[in-house]
């Protein structure tokens, strides 16, 4: 069987801005093949130079990726996908703003051919706060943000009071924020690392940087796991291949997005190379283990 | 041109004017006249028929809310704690235990080729005395196929260990609906999403065509013309082009049974698509087959712990239920199918799910008065007195979940509802003499569809235990009888069409063997159905 594809959920509120980042990924996918599930096509802005076969409930681009819309069943939207012949490097799909994005996510758990990446939320700075108030929908905005592993902080411009904010969230959520304008927030950091593990060639922007490791010797566990689970605000997405010292026979796959730390065993090691992982994240992160690459 | 005369023990006609009758004359498919042989005979020769000489007729039974999809899940075993009557007439005997349901789908399996998986489906273990159903149960059955068993709620399902292995299910697996026993170990039993995502999974992707083709339809027809249905609904219908083949070629049918009226499911894609695709389909109306229908789905289930409940929410502290059009979308959608003149049907089942349904009503109304829309509220089991003053005012219809009290009327009152809000669920009486226009529904395959049980429990409400559940909200049996025929009928808009005998309607009748008026209340569900009449039609149900 082929590897599984990640598969990331985006939720959040009507609003809140799902559709400008999904356009801004279909407009920059460069070179990866993303299958984007979503309520609407008609909300989507997809260039239309960029549309290649436009067939009723699928929209294929001509840089490889498709759009599907969701209709009335996700379950059988989401199978339907799964059979077609196309192979695709990534799947996203759009949660309607009044769904439990974690739920969804539960989906790439049970499903085989689809490994569970991240629940990004997209949180509204200039409503949130109301929103959560709401009295029929503000159990649904929480639950949102208690479901997310990375949260889009978005229209941060149109936000009143920021650091309020920022603690309001901390509260509700012990997911790291992006925060971000007009859902612009680099799209390795949400869809991150290709199918090989390595990081994307796009160059990091601002305070955005990867860094990739690769140590010869087995790993300690504690070690890593120290330097992924203390910097959460740091380190947002990490992905390796990693040969830990107290299971040295075993090869460990480490997927770390947002909040969430998904160590699974992959089979016996048998690789001459050793442990490899590619960090990206917000600022210089200081591990007590060996550097041996920076990008 | 030939006239039929049915003579009958008793004709109950839902014509206040005249409404009873011994005799109704048919012509056409449609009813001449309803009376005495003698007055009858005045419209020229007729040809007597007597043999429902015995018989009570009625209007033909409307299901204003059912799901052809009761069809689709005849296909495969029914496991069901309750007896069930199958489109073939036959009764499925209810399974009284675990052991049973194993040992009926153990016989089932050997039946099955190699390589294929077993489904089964209306399981129900909340008679068992709290034994739930576990991997051990289910693998006795099978451990090589596949083996999904769903239960009755449609929201639940038993998988045994192949299914679990295929999706590496263990317990470090921590997926919300899979359900773990103490030594937290999966026990087959699968929840929500994950329940539907197996079955579908074991299944294979092409169980939703199967689910609503040409032959499913047909099933469906047949187990509502058993119960004395003439007219019924398909509640909520994506209507993709193959099933809308399959309604086409069945209703073109002379011996398809009823007539159907699918409702487009509304968030299946956007609203202006959604307008376009509808007026399309109504060019294909026939005589059988009705498209004017949209259904919104607001809330969840009570029972299923999903519905939007107003403060205080459930009796038992359990956090207040999903949306799945929510608030805020509603009036995008609404507004649209409203504009464009089509009757919207809203599934909400929590008062507070009600509460946005009426609202989302009103604001239409505002931005776009339309009189005599009959947009209707279904389910509303939680409808208090001041949202059926609401209703009324709005115009808005109820069809009310009276089954309900019966299948889960006991959970309600001891862990969902609680007693107060459970003896005035699905408040029937309430609607009436608020003036809403009402309805009531089994929803099938939620719950068998039977329009003379549907009557039943709003007279009795009786619960499975035999608690009365709200002395105040029962229903006189006319009324009843009413809800069922006519008051469906004006739910759909086909009032002037069906729904009572009288001159110029569509001959569908309910032929029954026992006059519902006459037997004692608590007897009404065992009325014998004889069979129908369909537009002239005679339809004899076979005999069990
Ligand atoms: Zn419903
Ligand atoms: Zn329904």
């Amino acid at each position: 069987m082929s590897e599984p594809i990640p598969f990331t959920v985006i939720g959040g509120f009507l609003g809140a801005g799902k559709t400008t980042l999904l356009n801004r990924l279909l407009g920059g996918a460069e070179g990866r093949r993303f299958a984007v599930l979503v309520n609407d096509f008609g909300a989507l802005d997809i260039d239309g130079g960029l549309v290649a076969v436009h067939g009723g409930d699928t929209i294929a681009l001509a840089n490889g990726c498709l759009c599907c819309t969701i209709g009335d069943s996700l379950v059988t939207t989401l199978l339907g996908l799964l059979e077609r012949p196309e192979r695709f490097d990534h799947i996203v799909v759009e949660a309607s703003g009044v769904a439990d994005p974690g739920r969804i996510a539960d989906l790439a758990v049970l499903e085989p051919r689809l490994s569970r990446d991240g629940v990004i939320v997209v949180v509204d700075a200039a409503e949130v706060r109301a929103r959560a108030t709401d009295r029929r929908t503000g159990d649904t905005v929480l639950r949102q943000l208690k479901a997310a592993d990375l949260l889009v902080l978005n229209k941060i411009d149109l936000a009143e009071e920021l650091p309020a904010l920022r603690d309001w969230l901390g509260v509700q959520s012990t997911a790291p924020t992006l925060e971000a304008r007009h859902g612009d927030v680099p799209l390795d950091l949400l869809f991150g690392l290709d199918r090989a593990g390595a990081s994307g060639h796009s160059s990091p922007v601002d305070a955005f940087a990867s860094w990739s490791y690769q140590w010869s010797e087995p790993v300690e566990r504690a070690d890593l796991l120290a330097m992924l689970r203390e910097a959460p605000g740091e380190v947002l997405r990490a992905k390796g291949i990693v040969r830990f010292a107290d299971t040295p026979d075993r090869r460990s796959v480490v997927h770390l997005v947002g909040r969430r730390l998904d160590i699974s065993d992959e089979g016996p090691w048998g690789d001459t190379a050793g442990s490899r992982l590619v960090m990206l994240g917000l600022r210089p992160v200081l591990g007590s283990l060996p550097r041996e690459t920076t990008t | 041109m030939t006239t039929t005369v049915y003579s009958a023990r008793r004709i109950i006609t839902m014509n206040p004017n005249r409404p009873f009758a011994s005799h109704v004359a048919v012509r056409d498919g449609r009813i001449l006249g309803a009376g005495s042989l003698e007055e009858l005979k005045g419209w020229g020769k007729v040809d007597l028929d007597t043999r429902f000489a015995d018989k009570v007729i009625l209007p033909g039974f409307v299901e204003g809310h059912s799901h052809a999809f009761e069809g689709g899940v005849w296909k495969f075993p029914y496991v069901g704690y309750f007896d069930r009557t199958s489109p073939e007439g036959k009764c499925a005997a209810g399974l009284k235990s675990i052991d049973e349901v194993v040992a009926a789908l153990q016989a089932h399996e050997k039946t099955l080729p190699k390589g294929t998986s077993l489904l089964a489906w209306g399981f129900d273990p909340i008679y068992f005395g709290g034994r739930r159903m576990g991997l051990a149960d289910v693998d006795r059955i099978s451990t090589e196929r596949p083996v999904v068993i769903v239960h009755s709620n449609f929201h639940v399902a038993n998988a045994n260990t192949p299914v679990l292995a295929k999706a590496g299910i263990t317990r470090t697996t921590n997926v919300h609906g899979i359900v773990k026993d103490a030594a937290g170990e999966p026990t087959g039993e699968l929840q929500e999403m994950a329940a539907k995502y197996m079955a579908y999974r074991a299944a294979g992707v092409e169980i939703a065509a199967v689910l609503s083709d040409e032959q499913a339809v047909w099933r469906f027809a047949r187990v509502a013309q058993l119960a004395g249905v003439t007219t019924a609904t398909d509640l909520h219908n994506e209507l993709p082009e193959s099933t809308v083949e399959g309604y086409l070629k069945a209703t073109g049918s002379d011996d398809f049974p009823i007539r159907l009226l699918p409702a487009f499911a509304a968030t299946s894609v956007p609203p202006t698509d959604g307008v376009a695709r509808l007026q399309a389909l109504v060019k294909k109306n026939n005589d059988k087959l009705r498209f004017q229908l949209v259904k919104i789905v607001t809330d969840g289930s009570i029972q299923g712990l999903s519905a939007r409940m107003r403060w205080p929410g459930y009796y038992d502290g359990t956090p207040n239920g999903v949306w799945n059009v929510g608030p805020d979308d509603i009036d995008r959608i609404l507004l649209a199918y409203h504009r464009a003149g089509f009757q919207v049907h809203i599934h909400t089942n929590g008062d507070e799910a009600s509460e946005v349904g009426i609202e989302a009503v009103e604001r239409a109304l505002a931005a776009a008065p339309r009189w005599d829309h009959r947009h209707t509220l279904q389910h509303a089991q939680m409808a208090d007195a001041g949202q059926f003053r609401r209703m009324k005012a709005l115009g808005i219809c109820a069809n009310l979940f009276a089954n309900h009290l019966y299948y889960w009327g006991d959970i309600h009152y001891a862990r969902t509802l609680g007693p107060e809000r459970a003896e005035r669920m699905d408040a029937c009486a309430t609607a009436l003499a608020t003036g809403v226009p009402l309805a009531i529904h089994c929803d099938a395959p939620v719950t068998p569809i039977g329009p003379l049980f549907t009557a039943w429990c709003a007279v009795n409400r009786l619960t499975a235990s035999g608690r009365t559940l709200g002395e105040a909200e029962k229903i006189p049996v006319a009324d009843a009888l009413r809800a069922i025929t006519l008051g469906a009928a004006y739910t759909l808009k086909l009032d002037e069409e069906l729904g009572s005998i009288d001159v110029g309607k569509r001959a569908d009748f309910a032929i029954l063997d026992d006059d519902p008026l006459s037997v004692p209340p608590e007897k009404l569900k065992d009325v014998g159905v004889w069979g129908t009449v369909l537009g002239g039609k005679v339809f004899e149900a076979p005999k069990a």
